[in-house]
């Protein structure tokens, strides 16, 4: 396999996995604001929404009452603001390493509350989700693609710094330049 | 500094959110009186058989429906923490907001829950369920413990009350049904008077479906809320029906 061949190859599981990425963060951040009744989109509603998700966050027991509130209020709307970031690819290393961190956060408390036996909703993609070896087994899936991006963009962004400083390697790795 | 700029994007967007929704109480401050004021109860058992074992004014806004098992300890700790305050004086029930439904929800898991489960029912069939639902709460440790449940149930009635409840209780003597991990019917005792509202509750449990007690289910102006599962706190609580209610 060519250096070429392999940084297309580099370059498009990164796109591919930046996209799920930007997915996941959309669909979470649009299941927990949306009407969880038969209602439609209203300011109101989305305060509904966004209430009944800080029940599933006060749930975790992990929060007093006074921080579950902002949480569960500024949780959905990052995750929404993530998505668009990691789809617009601006300072992907940032948006992936931010990505990484989240998601390491989500998994580290979920298996804490999954260890303490809490019988509980995930509240990941809002409400209904039960919180068990399948919840652990797609975060930590998550966990791991958001690393792999994290790492991938590290690597293109390295590659693309060597080009600019050894410009013989340039015909190798141009497909590296398109990503950045 | 791209990680300042997300956080202050995201303070931001959520700003006018956070101000408007203010800053939850803490749990300490919220705890009620042991010996809250009661709404009534409606002792109709004749014309259904869950309305006894309800809490408020059925035409509050607000109906929360709770699936329990009276020794699941985080439904003890869901009722001493929370369903106590919105029962209380200065609660959400007490003001006509919310109409507060028990289900029964034994899990098989637990020896004496369906056992409480008959105390409790025969107690609404009198119209003394709110007694007999707080001291089985209350007392929840102790009579897990050993299985005296009679003991909690006859402190908490009037001695003429308690006869009545032994009564109904007396011609039950299979095992008090519980629900199934395999969401299949449980066997009621067909001389047992009580045993129908236990199964009828466990039968609207699957249909939730139940997964875990607590469950709670909300419905407000006819529009059934998703189901939530674990401890919650009053104030978390007390907010989502606040958002509810503004709407």
């Amino acid at each position: 396999m060519t250096t070429t061949t392999r940084g297309s190859i580099g370059w498009v599981l990164l796109l591919v996995g930046r996209l799920a990425l930007a997915g996941i963060f959309l669909f979470a951040a649009y299941a927990k604001m949306k009407p969880q009744a038969a209602t439609g989109w209203s300011l109101g509603t989305i305060k509904t929404s966004l209430s009944m998700f800080a029940m599933q966050v006060d749930s975790y027991q992990l929060l007093t009452p006074r921080l579950v509130s902002p949480a569960a209020h500024l949780l959905p709307p990052f995750e929404l603001f993530l998505g668009v970031w990691l789809l617009s690819e601006v300072l992907l290393r940032y948006s992936a390493m931010v990505t990484t961190l989240l998601m390491g956060l989500f998994f580290a408390t979920q298996v804490r509350t999954y260890r303490m036996g809490l019988e509980i909703n995930c509240g990941c993609f809002g409400p209904g989700e039960r919180l068990g070896p399948k919840t652990l087994l797609h975060d930590g899936s998550f966990l791991a693609l958001a690393i792999a991006v994290t790492v991938g963009a590290f690597v293109i962004n390295r590659r693309k710094r060597a080009v600019s400083v050894d410009p013989v390697s340039a015909s190798a790795i141009s497909t590296a330049q398109h990503a950045e | 500094m791209p990680l300042a700029v997300l956080i202050l994007g995201a303070a931001a967007l959520c700003a006018p959110t956070l101000r408007a929704q203010g800053t939850a109480a803490p749990v300490a401050t919220a705890t009620a009186k042991p010996k809250a004021a009661k709404p009534h109860a409606a002792p109709d058992a004749a014309a259904s058989a869950t309305p006894v074992k309800t809490f408020g004014n059925k035409n509050a806004p607000i109906t929360m429906e709770v699936f329990s098992d009276y020794q699941c300890p985080s439904c003890a700790n869901f009722y001493e923490q929370t369903l106590k305050p919105l029962l209380g004086p200065d609660g959400y029930v007490a003001a006509g907001k919310v109409y507060l439904v028990h289900r029964d929800f034994p899990l098989e898991m637990h020896p004496y829950s369906a056992i409480a489960a008959r105390w409790a029912n025969a107690a609404a069939k009198i119209g003394r369920f709110q007694d007999v639902d707080a001291a089985l709460w209350d007392n929840q440790g102790s009579w897990s413990a050993d299985g005296n449940i009679e003991k909690f149930v006859a402190a908490a009635l009037s001695p003429a009350d308690f006869k009545r409840v032994q009564a109904l209780l007396k011609p039950c003597s299979a095992v008090a049904p519980k629900s199934k991990a395999d969401r299949s019917a449980p066997a009621a005792d067909l001389g047992c008077s009580v045993d129908p509202y236990i199964v009828q509750d466990i039968g609207l449990g699957y249909s939730v479906p139940v997964q875990a007690t607590p469950t709670f289910v909300i419905i407000y102006k006819g529009q059934k809320y998703p189901a939530s599962s674990g401890f919650v706190t009053y104030p978390i609580l007390k907010q989502f029906f606040d958002s509810l209610l503004s709407q």
